[in-house]
């Protein structure tokens, strides 16, 4: 039996208004996460992660097709589905903020049938585990952003859950907590848990997932190995530079496998690669050439995705 | 029960943390002394027993209407309905422990106006029917749970919630007879009166603190139930296709 | 003085508007006035309950009245006090009179407390079959209006008390018109009052131009009217003055504390 199985699902949301417009949030999305894996959900903003993530958690009814967590129909049977999933939706609300962070956890426990003793033990193993025990008894709204992050996945797993959904969970967090949360997604993978990530940030996708599935406006364009994902960051890398003079830049251009070399009104010059190993080369050239300003980023989701595409010779 | 009880012990915390929660314990002697003032000045201490049972009623519909009342759009724009239905309780049974916490904190406005009439106006009522006035205030209680439930459904459905409240308030306590009894309207609001099980908890109320033996006790009681009964079967009803209807639109958040 | 009028005119219309975001004719009518009339209502009724016909009169009025101040009182909540303490101290370094261009920010609060509370009068009192004396009752119309602007100044420095601690806005809007129906002379006579309350009334909005309503109503000599009135007058001038003060406190203490971030 797998984790979860979502078959052809869709979602329209209908405009209440007549001048607003028909939203089709997922257009006949398939997909499969076994029991055990983290999958990670990648997709821009608007591209129905959330949409999916909210269906498979019993909030929201699809308008066709069909899904079920660990054998049970999300619309079916949504008393047998809600007792085995945890979520994790994270941002600053979804919490109680006059309570402080131990009373709503103890309150969630209450909710997934724990006994007043065992809330209490759960709620006090979970702050540990998140790391939030000090704070524990002040009240959420004097929380920071990346307490209250820690508080909804401790939150999250108040219920035992054996299939967690988390959405975005990791928005707001500075990179050290960023890190520790990841961290911490693999201990529940290896305690058997499964995970379904919703999340924009490639990099976590790449670092944390087993597989990911691309999707855009609705629509799964791909689901991938990590690695892959990986290869196709580290490929399609812009380099920014600036101070560097027009024969140095002639060089860099005929460098195997960079594309193009452009001047940046003001803001100096972009150099971009389509082969990986071609950036290492262009940086040895502007260091060599003594230059200083130097930056390198990553190609935005757009921009992967329509590469991968591209290579498929996909429609989106 | 487990959700009952969560919702319970979550208001009490909420109640603790929530300046808001004390108005109709406030409001409540404080009308206790005006009715007071103005029956004891017309000289007409008769009167007194429907001058401090006015402001408990009126209390109580306050907590159902504007506490109970804004409770799923709170928690909605809080961002916690949603993790709310996602969980094996569900929303009902956790919005009447709410709801009864928050009517146990009303009911001490009994209390209070007891308190303000003898402290201000050396007000001393026998306490003529104590049992039946305990069941009345019990029953009442009761119905105001099944209002509130509904008022919370309602006012999820409503566009504008000042509207809501403003309409259902006053109104309400002339309606039903909450401190002017419903005999003294013109005749045609009688048959409104009489589906609100206020106008009869009203009568019931005066009527225990007043020497005769209460006329047709039980019947009575079991209009207060009878009614708060189909007002909370209704109050329920409408709260599970309100639910429905925001899961299948996907409202259960706000944007 | 041009300038002051200038001013006027734009902080009464910025009011204005954003009265009417909240409401169109309709939710006025349905979501307030009924609510208004229901509440003089209520308290007319007790006079029928007493089968006094002269309780009922005197019920009504006090009540109706009470609307204006009631309205007033809401200025605490739809008039933020962290705005006023940004242009405040503008005002007070202007050539212009600080307490008249604050009061026309707020004066669609108190034409509306006004009129709700004519109109609740003069319908309720026609159903209830009080006797309105014509053409003497058009002077309740200046009257009620003075007891609403006094009501907005006394609403706008409980604004400024409860700034810091915006949590207990609607409690003490609750709380302090409630208070204002028992110790204002709405439902009974002053002189029921023990002496010490009686006289605390009188520094408060409503209670002197309530008992120049009355005197409109019982016919009254004018000059009995018009000093209670005035009276009335003098005590909004009051309350609105100390708002102002207390503002610029609170505008410079802020500055020094940070305590005027609206983030909290």
């Amino acid at each position: 039996m797998e984790a979860v199985e979502v078959e052809e699902i869709t979602r329209v949301f209908e405009p209440r208004r007549r001048s607003g417009t028909r939203v089709v949030a997922l257009d006949d999305v398939s997909l499969t996460v076994p029991t055990g894996e983290i999958h990670g959900l990648l997709g821009p903003n608007g591209a129905g992660k959330t949409t999916l993530v909210k269906i498979l958690s019993t909030v929201l009814l699809p308008t066709s097709g069909k899904a079920r967590v660990l054998g049970h129909d999300v619309v079916a049977e949504t008393e047998a589905v809600r007792p085995l999933i945890g979520i994790v939706f994270g941002g600053e609300r979804g919490l109680y903020w006059r309570l402080s962070g131990r009373q709503n956890l103890e309150y969630w426990g209450a909710l997934y049938k724990l006994s007043t003793r065992a809330a209490k033990a759960r709620a006090q193993q979970l702050l540990e585990r998140v790391g939030m025990v000090d704070k524990a008894d002040e009240r959420v709204e004097e929380y920071s952003r990346g307490m209250k992050q820690r508080l909804h996945l401790a939150r999250g797993l108040m219920g035992d859950g054996k299939v967690l959904f988390l959405d975005e969970p990791t928005t707001g967090m500075d990179p050290l907590a960023a890190r520790e949360f990841r961290t911490l997604i693999g201990e529940l993978r290896d305690e058997g848990r499964t995970i379904l990530l919703a999340t924009h940030d490639m990099v976590e996708a790449e670092m944390v997932c087993d597989r990911v599935t691309l999707i855009d406006r609705g629509k799964v364009i791909a689901t991938e190995s990590p690695r892959t994902l990986g290869h196709v960051l580290s490929r399609f890398q812009r380099i920014d530079v600036e101070g560097v003079p027009r024969a140095v830049l002639d060089e860099i251009r005929a460098i195997h496998g960079v594309t193009s070399v452009t001047a940046v009104d003001g803001a100096g010059t972009r150099i971009e690669v389509d082969e990986e190993g071609a950036t290492q080369l262009v940086l040895e050239q502007l260091v060599n050439a003594g230059a200083t300003s130097v930056r390198t980023s990553l190609p935005s989701l757009e921009e992967v995705y329509v590469q991968l595409i591209g290579e498929r010779g996909m429609e989106i | 029960m487990g959700g009952f009880l969560a919702g319970f012990r979550l208001e009490l915390q909420v109640v603790r943390a929530n300046p808001d929660a004390l108005i109709p314990l406030l409001t409540a002697p404080l009308f206790a002394v005006i009715f007071l003032a103005i029956v004891r000045q017309s000289g007409r201490s008769d009167l007194e027993p429907d001058a401090l049972m006015a402001p408990v009623l009126m209390s109580l519909w306050w907590i159902a209407l504007v506490q109970a009342g804004s409770m799923i759009t709170a928690d909605r724009w809080q961002a916690v309905l949603e993790p709310l239905i996602a969980s094996p309780t569900g929303l009902a049974s956790v919005l009447v422990g709410r709801v009864a916490c928050l009517m146990c904190v009303g009911l001490l406005s009994f209390f209070e106006v007891w308190l303000a009439g003898w402290l201000i106006f050396g007000v001393s009522i026998p306490f003529e029917h104590p049992l039946q006035l305990a069941m009345t205030l019990l029953a009442t209680a009761f119905a105001m749970t099944g209002t509130a439930v509904a008022f919370a459904a309602l006012f999820v459905m409503t566009r504008n919630a000042y509207t809501f409240i403003n309409s259902a308030s006053f109104p309400f306590y002339v309606l039903g007879g909450v401190l002017v009894p419903v005999a003294f309207l013109p005749d045609w609001i009688e048959p409104v009166s009489s589906v609100l099980f206020l106008s009869w908890s009203a009568d019931l109320l005066r009527a225990s603190l007043k020497e005769p033996a209460v006329d047709d006790f039980w019947g009575r009681l079991g209009m207060v139930l009878v009614l708060g009964a189909i007002t909370f079967a209704i109050g329920r009803a409408v709260l599970f296709h309100v639910l429905r209807r925001m899961r299948a639109r996907g409202e259960l958040a706000t944007a | 003085m041009a300038t002051t009028l200038n001013v006027m005119r734009h902080a009464f219309h910025a009011g204005l508007a954003d009265y009417r975001a909240i409401f169109t004719w309709r939710s006025w009518l349905a979501g307030w006035y009924v609510r208004v009339l229901f509440q003089v209502g209520f308290f007319a009724l007790i006079g029928e309950r007493l089968g006094d016909d002269e309780k009922t009169s005197y019920l009504l009025i006090g009540n109706a009245m009470l609307i204006a101040g009631q309205l007033g009182v809401f200025s605490l909540n739809m008039t933020s006090a962290e705005r006023w303490t940004g242009t405040l101290p503008l005002l007070v370094a202007s050539p212009s009179s600080p307490v008249l261009v604050f009061s026309a920010r707020g004066a669609y609060l108190a034409v509306d407390g006004a009129l709700s509370a004519l109109a609740a009068l003069f319908v309720a009192g026609a159903i209830f079959g009080i006797d309105l004396p014509w053409p003497r009752v058009l002077a309740v119309i200046p009257v009620t209006l003075v007891i609403a602007l006094a009501s907005y100044g006394f609403g706008t420095f409980l604004a400024g008390v409860v700034f810091r601690f915006r949590s207990i806005n609607s409690l003490v809007v609750v709380t302090t018109y409630v208070s204002l129906m028992a110790a204002c002379g709405v439902n009974v006579p002053l002189s029921y009052y023990p002496e010490p309350l009686e006289l605390l009334s009188r520094f408060l909005p409503l209670t002197n131009g309530l008992l120049a309503i009355r005197g409109v109503f019982d016919g009254s000599p004018a000059g009995e009217i018009v000093g209670n009135a005035a009276l009335e007058m003098a005590v909004g001038f009051g309350w609105m003055t100390a708002a102002l003060l207390s503002f610029n406190r609170l505008a410079s203490r802020g500055r020094r504390d940070g305590s005027l971030d609206y983030g909290a």
